[in-house]
């Protein structure tokens, strides 16, 4: 029986200076981005991948948070959260430890403190 | 700060926290009362209210040496447990326990895919490894195999077969506790246990065969409380050179009974191989009259072909499945299936999605119906359709499980349409979901809310629907933890025989009563008759 180590991500670092960082390939949708390396904006950006980009891609077929931001804000703000220019670090982490509506929390076995962090440093990052 | 599990001292559940700590390490015990609302289930149906299920503490390990020992600290404290494997199994309860006070064992961080053989088409996992994780991992490494996932992709393999989840491809992968073959348990004494040809140190088939020798006793540790599961084997699906998927329309109502009977015959000799959805498009919308009749609860079949004749040539019924293989056998099951249905007048037939594989990445992106071909994804989410509309906040999956038969289609639509109207919800239609060749199961998404009123009807539209579908041949097949005390109550003739096998088991192999007390209704000799 062959052993496989516990999944290692895939994304490369230099991806995430870029404006629309990740080509989302379906089955990049996965888990688990604990041994990311990088700085906090790049983990984040892998974290986004990891966890959220299967409902917030830019989508918005294969995003139903996408489509459902679309819904509620009828293009007044960017549906994709990528897009958001607006959200600073402390609503990205009520949301994900609060959850909203279907969206139920994610808990720290899943999206860590440290990936957190990131991944709010990711989305609000200045550009 | 969490309270302490009932019966359990401050003190001593102070001390086996901390003991806890000691097996997982600091990081990874979690004890705040901001950590343990994670583990909230945020589709409760009690949501806010005095009876809502609340963990006490959770505590996630990262091997099974760390399972048993925390099965050691709570056998010396009598301390409830309750593992979670993903916790994403939202519609049945989510991460949260179903005996308030348990203690969570969060076996996400147990997320190694330990073996996949391309050669075997076998693959064993750990507990916190998503349908996402493992098809990434085929992707990556280029094996011809097909998972069978869940609707929701973030869901885990082991979880979703331990509840008796089910998917879309083939038949010997879409039952997925059908599909596993062995497993590791760590026993509520701590004694490890793998089953079948895996209790053979040297064997090389614990993947290859299910039973072993002596009682094959897997089936004990799905949808109960003997034991945390720590690995699972499954089998996996070969690749197939092609798939074609199918509609298959009828104009009338009473039509769903030939449709449906010769859907099963076709599933049973495997000319169909995949799940089939028998649902009605004509019947879904908001059209005044439409509800109305949905919620009737015994429209004629001529009011409601009246209805269709008007209704702009919307079919009354539409079946949905795939063929998988190559492309020549395709085309004959399919052109065999359109003969076998040929007699039923006005049916159609429609090819809606062909593929050849290995899809590219973009290929498998653009995949509109992607559980049918083993891609994850969480498209079935959404939560708002219109600017003020108010968002879905969660639901319970009902569901009861038919005959496949076509009137018993028709009969339950009738039963739970009007069951909805009466007590004042909208009469959504349910289709046939035909996961098993030999039943049809019929979700009813019934809303949870937060706040206390909305949930109360919701909770009697549920329960009524539960006792009307038992008492109309049509029990569940899998239940919310907040209703499994009412489910097994409908599995209770004998005056409750098999309920109180359940719990000798329990008390045989779960002395303390430490492992999920009270799932599926399964409670420890020390709590039975605590629970109103």
């Amino acid at each position: 029986m062959k052993c496989i180590a516990a999944v290692a991500l895939f994304l490369t670092g230099t991806a995430a200076a870029q404006d629309a960082p990740f080509p989302i390939a379906a089955w990049s949708r996965t888990t688990a981005a604990a041994e990311t390396q990088g700085s906090p904006v790049e983990r984040g950006a892998a974290v986004f991948n990891n966890w959220c980009s299967a409902c917030h891609s830019r989508g918005p077929q294969n995003a139903p948070g996408t489509a459902s931001l679309q819904a509620k804000y009828q293009g007044s703000v960017p549906a994709a959260l990528e897009d958001r220019r607006d959200l600073t670090p402390e609503v990205v982490k009520v949301f994900v430890r609060n959850g909203v509506a279907m969206m139920a929390p994610f808990r720290k076995t899943e999206v860590s403190d440290g990936d957190l962090e990131a991944l709010a440093a990711y989305l609000a990052r200045p550009r | 700060m969490p309270s302490p599990p009932p019966g359990l001292s401050e003190r001593d559940f102070q001390a086996a926290l901390r003991e806890l700590e000691g097996v997982v390490g600091r990081e990874w015990l979690f004890a705040t009362d901001e950590d343990v609302l994670l583990y909230r289930d945020g589709y409760s149906p009690l949501w806010g209210e005095a009876d809502e299920r609340f963990a006490s503490a959770a505590v996630a390990p990262s091997s099974v040496e760390q399972v048993q020992g925390i099965v050691k600290v709570a056998n010396q404290y009598g301390l409830p447990l309750y593992p979670i494997s993903t916790g994403r199994n939202l519609t049945y309860g989510g991460a949260a326990p179903a005996y308030s006070g348990s203690v969570v064992v969060d076996l996400k961080r147990m997320n190694r895919i330990l073996d996949v053989s391309a050669r075997d088409k076998t693959c064993l996992v750990e507990p916190g490894v998503s349908y996402f994780d493992l098809y990434r991992h085929l992707r990556t490494n280029k094996i011809p195999l097909w998972i069978d996932t869940a609707d929701p992709g973030w869901g885990g393999l082991m979880g979703n077969a331990l509840d008796r989840g089910g998917g879309y491809t083939d038949i010997e992968f879409r039952d997925h506790f059908d599909a596993h073959c062995g497993m590791e348990v760590v026993l509520p004494t701590g004694e490890v246990v793998r089953t079948g040809m895996g209790a053979s140190p040297q064997a090389k088939t614990w993947q290859l065969f299910k039973y072993g020798l002596g009682p094959w006793v897997d089936g004990i540790f799905s949808q109960s409380n003997f034991g945390i599961v720590t690995k699972m084997g499954f089998w996996l699906m070969e690749e197939p050179q092609a798939a074609l998927q199918v509609s298959v329309t009828v104009p009338k109502r009473r039509d769903v009974v030939p449709l449906v009977d010769t859907l099963h015959s076709l599933m049973c000799a495997h000319t169909v191989p995949s799940q089939v959805t028998v649902a009605s498009p004509l019947m879904a919308g908001n059209n005044p009259e439409l509800v109305r009749l949905r919620g009737s609860g015994g429209a004629s079949d001529a009011d409601w072909d009246r209805f269709a004749a008007n209704a702009g040539g919307a079919p009354f019924w539409a079946a949905t499945f795939v063929y998988y293989g190559p492309s020549k056998v395709i085309a004959a099951q399919w052109e065999h299936t359109k003969e076998r249905l040929a007699g039923i007048a006005g049916v159609g037939f429609r090819e809606t999605a062909s593929y050849k594989f290995p899809l590219t990445d973009e290929q498998a992106e653009a995949v509109a119906d992607k559980a049918r071909y083993g891609i994850p994804s969480l498209n079935l989410f959404g939560s708002r359709t219109a600017p003020n509309a108010p968002p879905l906040e969660g639901h319970m999956d009902f569901s009861p499980m038919i005959p496949p038969h076509g009137e018993e289609l028709i009969a339950l639509t009738d039963y739970t349409g009007k069951v909805y109207a009466d007590q004042g919800f909208t009469p959504s239609f349910v289709a046939g979901m035909m996961f098993h060749p030999r039943t049809m199961i019929c979700f009813h998404a019934v809303p949870t809310f937060r706040n206390a009123a909305d949930n109360a009807r919701t909770r009697k539209l549920f329960e009524t629907m539960v006792r009307g579908c038992t008492e109309r041949g049509w029990p569940i097949y899998r239940i919310h933890p907040v209703f499994q005390k009412l489910g097994m109550e409908m599995f209770g003739r004998d005056n409750g025989s098999l309920h109180r096998l359940h719990e000798t088991l329990k008390d045989a192999i779960d002395p303390n009563g430490i492992v999920s007390p009270g799932r599926y209704d399964i409670w420890p000799k020390r709590l039975r008759g605590t629970q109103a």
